[in-house]
């Protein structure tokens, strides 16, 4: 087993490397680009938002990442490999919440992939239960999707995607369909979990607020055809406070990115 | 009073003023016989109604495995590939139109007036709902759903397994409530138009020689036979299905579905 290590090259677990990747979807009567030459960093451990207008190729960047869907050009790695069809053991993926298995309490739907692997019922258990402990669900275990708020429910996908600890977190828009309050408490519990578990995190959003509240870096994109047109750091210490939403690097921050979206919408 | 003791009551005076107008002479027995009278008609006849019970329910277990069992094979394929659902669809829905009885005649002299003619009648005239209510139940799951298992690295048969199935199974359940009950009309007509035994056969015998009591008793045991499939149905939809009211599907299959597939007969 000694050589392989030497091959493969040493990635720290957690990285992310876009390489030049492009997208093509063919229709029957034209070819629509939806990505062109995207390339990014995502140092481990990072939290990393990529915000932009509908149609700028968001979602589709990060359903490549996640391996359920391939680029047409470019190169994609998670922790130094490709990923060409998803791996649970290397990313966790979070969606709206309505991606829970409504037929299932919170507990085996946190359970859900591990089933798929056929660990053992006790095992599962446990786990699940490890996980909708820090998401802050203890004892919740037990109730449907349907007998949860929409916050809720959210947290039980957040659990979901960490039950198997991969070091990358992919979440696509998982508070759009919350109200304000919730998404905002969320925004806090996100960045609780994250600081406890020290996982890459790769999140969508329309929300420019959300995007500055949450990330060390922003990514910009515009549409037509989709790319990259800003990377800009976000210097806000941690803990985030609400009152930095009021302050001076929080308002210029989110005006820049909200000049770029304006020129492109 | 509650609505369920509102019930019982009128169920209950129905059937005692079945006693009672015959017997007080308000209606001629020849149209209604007593409540009384039918069953002592029929608890004398006990042998050759039992016959005849055995003959018809013979028919329509079946008969309801060809069009249950049938309806959610082809209603699950039509309703999970495009190519079959854009050419056999139209044509099902068509067919749905036309008054299958007429088909009866023709069966009868391809298979005889044995209970061959009666299955193959009930099989297709049951099979037609729940096939539709099968491939409408696998088309309307919500593809996050697959996305989400996809993400957790399920393959095809997992995904098969553990979301389509469970996912389609209340539309499938009221495609079966609805099929199940027109195998047994299908079974009762065709035993009443040309045949030789069975309860249907019983009661257009007893009518040809206006026996109204005798009537009456094949007309009970085939409200009963109904009443207890209904029941049935109702069993296994508590069993399988909790969640139900916990989700688009569920809350459809209840109303929506038996009402948009009310049969031509």
């Amino acid at each position: 087993m000694q050589p392989l290590a030497n091959i493969t090259p040493l990635k720290p677990a957690g990285a992310i490397e876009v390489r030049n990747v492009g997208q093509v979807f063919k229709t029957t009567t034209q070819d629509v680009v939806a990505l062109e030459d995207v390339s990014l960093d995502v140092k481990p451990g990072r939290f990393v938002v990529l915000v932009g207008p509908s149609g700028c190729g968001k979602s589709t960047l990060l359903m490549m990442m996640a391996g359920l869907r391939q680029q047409t050009s470019g190169t994609i790695t998670i922790s130094g490999a490709p990923i060409p069809e998803p791996d649970p053991n290397r990313v966790g993926v979070v969606f709206q919440e309505a991606s829970l298995f409504p037929w299932l309490t919170a507990e085996e739907n946190v359970e859900f992939p591990l089933a798929l692997r056929g660990i053992a019922k006790s095992d599962r258990r446990t786990r699940a239960q490890d996980a909708l402990k820090l998401v802050g669900l203890d004892g919740f275990g037990k109730r449907h999707p349907h007998e949860l708020s929409g916050g809720m429910k959210q947290r039980v996908s957040i659990a979901r995607g960490l039950v198997q600890d991969p070091p990358v977190l992919l979440m696509d828009e998982p508070f759009a369909a919350l109200d304000e309050q919730t998404r905002m408490t969320m925004g806090d519990e996100l960045l609780r979990i994250w600081a406890a578990t020290g996982k890459t995190v790769v999140f969508v959003t329309h929300s420019l607020t959300e995007a500055v509240y949450l990330a060390d870096e922003v990514i910009v994109m515009s549409p037509r055809p989709g790319r990259i047109v800003d990377h800009l750091q976000v210097p806000l210490p941690r803990p985030r406070t609400y009152e930095m939403l009021s302050g001076d690097t929080f308002g210029s921050l989110r005006d820049r990115i909200w000049r770029h979206i304006r020129k492109s919408a | 009073m509650s609505a369920a003791t509102l019930r019982r009551l009128i169920v209950i005076s129905l059937i005692a003023l079945w006693e009672i107008l015959p017997r007080a002479g308000f209606i001629p027995e020849l149209f209604l016989p007593s409540l009384s009278s039918t069953l002592a008609a029929g608890w004398n006849e006990a042998g050759e109604y039992g016959h005849a019970l055995a003959v018809t329910l013979y028919e329509v277990a079946i008969s309801m495995a060809f069009a249950c069992g049938g309806g959610i094979l082809f209603g699950a394929v039509v309703g999970s590939l495009p190519r079959p659902r854009i050419l056999i669809m139209p044509m099902v829905s068509s067919l749905y139109a036309v008054p299958l009885v007429i088909l009866y005649p023709v069966f009868t002299v391809w298979l005889g007036i044995g209970s061959e003619s009666k299955i193959a009648f009930a099989s297709i005239y049951g099979f037609l709902p729940t096939m539709l209510a099968t491939a409408a139940g696998i088309q309307t799951i919500d593809p996050q759903l697959l996305l989400a298992a996809r993400s957790m690295g399920a393959t095809l048969s997992q995904r098969l397994v553990r979301v389509i199935i469970p996912a389609a199974i209340p539309t499938v359940l009221s495609g079966l409530r609805v099929g199940g009950a027109l195998v047994i009309v299908g079974v009762v007509v065709s035993e009443m138009l040309i045949s030789s035994a069975g309860i249907g056969y019983l009661i257009s015998r007893y009518r040809t020689i206006l026996d109204s009591p005798h009537v009456f008793a094949g007309v009970l045991l085939v409200l009963a036979m109904a009443i207890a499939f209904n029941a049935a149905i109702k069993w296994i939809e508590r069993k399988a299905a909790i969640w139900q009211t916990g989700t688009r599907a569920g809350q459809s299959a209840e109303e929506t579905v038996p009402a948009a597939l009310q049969p031509a007969t």
